[in-house]
């Protein structure tokens, strides 16, 4: 290991103190198991999330990371190992998780502002979707992300982008503790996606949540994540995790530092070099 | 710009007035009986004298089309919504429900007079039944391809199976639905007519049986030219309700 990425391997302070928020231990996901068609997606797997972090989980397509993300969300149940998440072993998905999935499934049906509502709707969360005041945080959210003016559109009136970014605030709308994104922006054109990257930055910090973000894109995972998973390719095992030094806020101009380039080519090279 | 719009309904309506010209003027030139082949004034003259008797025949035919068609809807709806709720009794009903809609099902039209007597029920019965099967698979083929992010969703949202059922699977299906509904109606007419033709005393399937007892051809074709209206105006509510639901959704 070259002393570039040894030194990126020093922790912050702040965050060795933080409390585990999620922790993943020996999880692994095999598909008919027991049958000639049986698939190892993911070999058991442990790694922990502490409370406040941003951690990106980075691996070639099909490497598994997604269903990994999905058995934290509790919307997959894993073959074996144990998720625990604030200190609960999860066993269903949780009413104070955040997700965001690959394509923004908004309901083709409701304004932007009622799919960002959606969640009140669909469970019960101590206060209706009428509510003034989630209704006034909703519009909020909304023009946070620059879609004011949108509040009343139907998603089939809106770009890729800007339903992704609705999508942003229904998972911010009910304050979860913990954001779970599955490569939310891998259906994105690059420069929307750079947007898109900066406006999930800004959230971020402003809503602070430990996060947990799934994609295949190095220079994403670098320039979003206080700590980036490698994964390798299938089945998927965690290969690399590594610090990312860089102090918030961050602009996409640190995209153009040396050593956030020094980074990148490290996880690449990384990624290209894995044992089987 | 305006032409273009109208476009889908001058041409055929031109299509269909040339076609009865033509009708016309065949009858007239090869001077055909009447009483097989009656002109198209000829239709007109007879639907002008008789058209009260006739409107008075279409009350109960439209009365118990309509009636019909919402029982249909209202057991093709229920049924679907609630075999889409349990595996078990969608497993148990469904294939059987497949089995029953391959019977030509005006084939049971005798069955239900003998069941529920010669009246207006018998006739609801069959508008129903009809109607009931394109209704009901087409609400089930609805819920069940409801979009599985969209459910994935609802999971994540911990939304309960009635939520999910109710803000998502239900509208996401209205499309599948009216589609069924349209055929719904249609059939629901022709329930009508058939036990109308079998047993009773009023109605327009009467009217045409009895028309054809006299051999009155121009008097057929006056009913069947109301049935023609009456049918068109059913499909056009529905169509109507579709264009509604659809603008509220937002499409």
């Amino acid at each position: 290991m070259s002393s570039a990425a040894t030194a990126l391997r020093l922790v912050h302070p702040a965050l060795e103190a933080a409390a585990d928020y999620v922790v993943v231990e020996g999880v692994g996901k095999t598909y008919n198991e027991g049958t000639r068609q049986q698939v190892e997606a993911v070999a058991p797997t442990s790694f922990i999330v502490k409370a406040g972090e941003f951690v990106a989980l980075l691996g070639p397509s099909g490497c598994g990371k997604s269903t990994l993300l999905m058995m934290v969300a509790g919307l997959d149940a894993p073959s074996r190992g144990t998720i625990a998440v604030n200190g609960r072993a999860l066993t269903a998905p949780r009413a104070e998780t955040g997700i965001m999935f690959q394509d923004p499934t908004l309901l083709p049906w409701k304004s932007a502002l009622d799919n960002v509502l959606f969640p009140f709707r669909a469970a019960d969360r101590g206060t209706p979707a009428t509510d003034p005041a989630m209704m006034a945080r909703a519009a909020t959210l909304l023009d946070q992300v620059g879609l004011k003016g949108f509040h009343g559109h139907k998603p089939r009136q809106l770009s890729g982008g800007m339903r992704q970014r609705v999508a942003i605030c229904r998972a911010l709308v009910y304050e979860p503790d913990l954001l779970l994104m599955d490569e939310p922006f891998s259906a994105l054109d690059a420069i929307t996606r750079d947007e898109m990257n900066l406006v999930l930055m800004k959230m971020w910090e402003e809503h602070h949540r430990t996060a947990l973000f799934v994609t295949h894109s190095i220079r994403e995972a670098v320039y979003l994540a206080d700590r980036v998973l490698v994964m390798s390719r299938r089945p998927g095992r965690i290969i690399e995790d590594i610090r990312i030094p860089f102090p918030r806020p961050r602009g996409l101009e640190i995209g153009e530092s040396v050593e956030f380039n020094e980074i990148c080519g490290h996880l690449r090279a990384k990624i290209q070099h894995v044992p089987h | 710009m305006t032409i273009d719009r109208l476009r889908p309904l001058l041409l055929p309506t031109a299509f269909g007035a040339g076609l009865i010209l033509l009708w016309q003027a065949l009858v007239t030139i090869f001077a055909y009986p009447k009483v097989i082949l009656p002109a198209p004034s000829d239709i007109w003259t007879v639907l002008l004298a008789e058209l009260p008797t006739i409107w008075q025949q279409a009350v109960p035919t439209v009365r118990d089309t309509l009636a019909g068609f919402a029982i249909a809807a209202l057991f093709g709806v229920g049924l679907a919504s609630l075999l889409s709720f349990s595996r078990l009794l969608r497993d148990a009903i469904y294939p059987l429900i497949i089995v029953i809609q391959l019977v030509p099902k005006i084939a049971w039209t005798p069955l239900f007079i003998v069941w529920v007597g010669i009246g207006w029920q018998s006739r609801l019965t069959v508008a129903a039944f009809i109607a009931f099967f394109p209704i009901f698979i087409a609400m089930m083929a609805g819920l069940e391809s409801t979009d599985r992010s969209l459910v994935r969703l609802c999971r994540g949202l911990t939304a309960s199976t009635w939520r999910t059922f109710w803000l998502v699977r239900f509208p996401a299906s209205m499309p599948y639905l009216f589609a069924g509904l349209k055929i719904g109606i249609t059939l629901s007419v022709i329930g009508v007519i058939v036990a109308e033709f079998i047993s009773s005393s009023e109605g327009l399937g009467f009217l045409i049986l009895k028309a054809a007892a006299l051999l009155r051809t121009d008097l057929i074709l006056a009913a069947i030219t109301v049935l023609c209206v009456v049918g068109l105006a059913c499909y056009g509510a529905v169509h109507a309700g579709e264009l509604a639901i659809r603008r509220w959704q937002g499409e």
